[in-house]
């Protein structure tokens, strides 16, 4: 008997039994509507979550930090020698150290300003590494690092109820810090410096936020402070495919466990990992409503087997091979899986986009304001569904496998009957 | 002339739970081409097994059935399959039609399972119901078709693949008197002018009366055959 007339004969059956057809069939769609929306979903928030971890992230910068968190944190710094080696290693584009001095208060004329992280800067590196950061509100950065001047955070500028800003460039502004004094204690030291430059509000980018900051000459700092190390140094890479690579050269060449190098690229492919598999477990979850549908076809062409079977004995006694019989019955289980796949698949797109929609008008800025967090990290998360042709084609093949599994139990059974015992079944 | 169906020393036992029931116990007889044989007998008597043995529905347990000079307990189901639809068809008591079939689509049906065309499946379905009467009730499903119809179709349905016999089980035996002796006489026509074998089981005087040849069957065995002639000497 030709297939085309079997899936026929098999089409027919099931349009007499609308309601039947369509409840085994909705178990089918349902499972693929959750795989569908799932892995679209899932996929669009890996991507987003990928994308604005990537836009805060400086993706070719290492940050040192010297110590190692676990195996004893350390004060010693990094010797200007150190920061050559550093700068030295291939691929590195611009090293440069720092001195983070705590904070400091500033005063210009009456009005006074408390910035919590002051930290010390050769201004012509450090505006190389973080260029997309130095975009000024008034001035520019200092053009020579012997210049005895300032860069102020937005924020810092900004602070408080006052509505005017702090300080504009050109202003002279004093700088009030604790100088260690020999052989313990502090003094307060006050410097006066040009305001070179003020910044624009920016956020933070991974794990900074340098409206808070106060950018001060590091070669000034030096010679009040009597120091000649850097707390932390800052690494451009020229490719960032290469960072990982890169900060392991200089682990090895500071020593293990001497410093830390922090790689925002591992960072983001780590956390990649992990959606990656909460997005698998959801799939499997999704997986398993397809099997319950497909213990629903099962079912379904179990009661059809046994009401049908005295047409089963009719077909055999007519001379239908045991194959024909196995065609007819797996023959629905199959449209139940194409129909069922196809509709699951279009409800799968709607439910995404849905979805998304609820997700993405639930998902509110904050309105946090930390020294971490600023209302700028937290950017509106729109969650857009990706839709892969892979997918929807793994998704479709899923659900005519799970039909026609579960559908070949009862269909063998059929076309195992006794034509004897099939005739006189009542 | 050659037999087209040869039974010899057939026999079958079926366990009702442990209890076995001797259900033929030792049955040979044959039959020639165009032949109308009727096998008599009471309930109980082995008939439906001896059909459903002889209709390769089922297998002997002892003895030998050619059909068409092929030994069919060498057969696998696949074949016993390919011999049902080339070789014999069924006529039933209650015509057994698909009901979600119209009549032709019944008829049709073996076609179908052959892999003949559409189009000349139709035709043929068409040209059967003109033959056995009831072309006018083509499009119509068995429920809404009388008895006497639906053992018209059914017949139709039997003769449609050519067969080289046509096993009746009680054919008349759920039509009322007028209808029954309808059929009797289509498928005597059937007989006597397309020269088509019946082997018929039947509580049935009427049939007989039109039989070539009776077999008389009693606890499995057989008890009498009788011809024509004999029946005639006998009256």
């Amino acid at each position: 008997m030709k297939t085309q007339r079997i899936m026929g004969m098999a089409w027919e059956s099931m349009k007499q039994r609308k309601l039947r057809t369509s409840l085994t069939t909705l178990g089918v769609v349902i499972g693929i509507t959750a795989i569908i929306s799932l892995a679209s979903l899932g996929e669009g928030f890996r991507l987003d979550v990928k994308q604005q971890l990537q836009s805060g992230f400086e993706l070719n910068n290492l940050t040192v930090i010297p110590g190692s968190l676990f195996a004893g944190y350390s004060r010693t710094g990094f010797s200007d020698q150190q920061l050559d080696d550093v700068a030295a290693i291939p691929g590195v584009e611009v090293a440069t150290g720092v001195m983070q001095i705590g904070n400091v208060t500033l005063y210009n004329g009456n009005k006074t300003v408390t910035a919590f992280v002051a930290t010390a800067v050769n201004f012509t590196d450090f505006v190389k590494i973080f260029q997309d950061r130095f975009i000024f509100e008034s001035g520019n950065a200092p053009e020579n690092n012997s210049d005895d001047a300032i860069v102020i955070g937005y924020k810092v500028n900004h602070s408080g109820d006052n509505s005017s800003a702090f300080a504009e460039a050109g202003d002279y502004v004093t700088v009030a810090m604790n100088v260690p004094q020999l052989p313990t204690g502090f003094t307060v030291q006050n410097q006066t410096f040009r305001v070179s430059g003020t910044l624009q509000r920016r956020g933070t980018s991974g794990i900074t936020n340098f409206d808070y900051w106060v950018f001060l000459p590091l070669k000034t700092v030096r010679e009040m402070y009597h120091i000649n190390q850097s707390d932390l140094i800052f690494v451009k890479v020229k490719d960032q495919q290469e960072s990982e690579a890169i900060a392991d050269k200089i682990e090895n060449h500071l020593g293990h466990f001497k410093v830390t190098v922090l790689v925002p690229l591992a960072f983001i492919k780590q956390v990649d990992n992990i959606l990656n598999i909460v997005q698998i477990f959801l799939l499997a979850v999704a997986a398993i409503s397809l099997i319950v549908a497909g213990i629903g076809i099962m079912n379904i062409t179990m009661v059809s087997v046994m009401e049908r079977t005295r047409e089963i004995g009719i077909l055999k006694a007519i001379g239908a091979k045991d194959r024909t019989v196995l065609g007819i019955f797996l023959s629905e289980a199959l449209i139940t899986g194409i129909i069922g796949g196809v509709i699951g698949i279009i409800t799968g797109y709607g439910l995404s986009y849905t979805l998304a929609y609820i997700l993405s008008s639930m998902i509110h800025t904050q309105q946090t304001n930390t020294i971490l967090q600023t209302p700028e990290t937290h950017q509106t998360l729109a969650v857009t569904p990706v839709f892969s042709p892979e997918w929807t084609a793994v998704a479709f093949v899923f659900a005519i496998a799970v039909s026609v599994i579960f559908g070949l139990y009862p269909a063998r059974k059929a076309a195992k009957l006794d034509p004897v015992q099939a005739l006189r079944y009542e | 002339m050659e037999a087209i169906l040869e039974a010899h020393n057939v026999k079958k036992t079926y366990y009702l739970g442990s209890v076995p029931v001797h259900a033929l116990r030792g049955v040979s007889f044959d039959v020639k081409p165009g032949e109308f044989l009727t096998i008599y007998g009471p309930s109980g008597s082995g008939k439906s097994t001896l059909l459903h043995l002889l209709g390769c529905l089922d297998k002997p347990d002892d003895g030998r059935i050619i059909l068409d000079g092929q030994d069919v307990l060498k057969l696998n189901s696949n074949e016993l399959a390919e011999v049902r639809l080339k070789k014999i068809s069924f006529v039933f008591q209650f015509y057994n039609l698909l009901p979600r079939l119209s009549a032709q689509q019944n008829v049709e049906l073996p076609l179908v399972i052959a892999g003949i065309p559409e189009k000349e499946a139709e035709a043929r379905a068409v040209e059967m119901l003109r033959l056995v009467g009831v072309e006018h009730r083509a499009k119509h499903r068995p429920y809404e078709l009388s008895g006497g119809e639906q053992q018209r179709v059914a017949i139709a349905r039997a003769l449609v693949n050519k067969p080289k016999i046509v096993f009746a089980d009680e054919p008349t035996g759920n039509l009322d008197t007028k209808a029954g002796q309808e059929i009797i006489t289509l498928m005597k026509k059937l007989n006597m002018e397309n020269g088509q074998t019946f082997v018929v089981i039947t509580h049935d005087p009427k049939i007989a009366e039109v039989a070539d040849r009776m077999i008389f069957l009693r606890d499995g065995l057989i008890e009498d055959i009788r011809t024509p002639s004999t029946r005639r000497n006998m009256s």
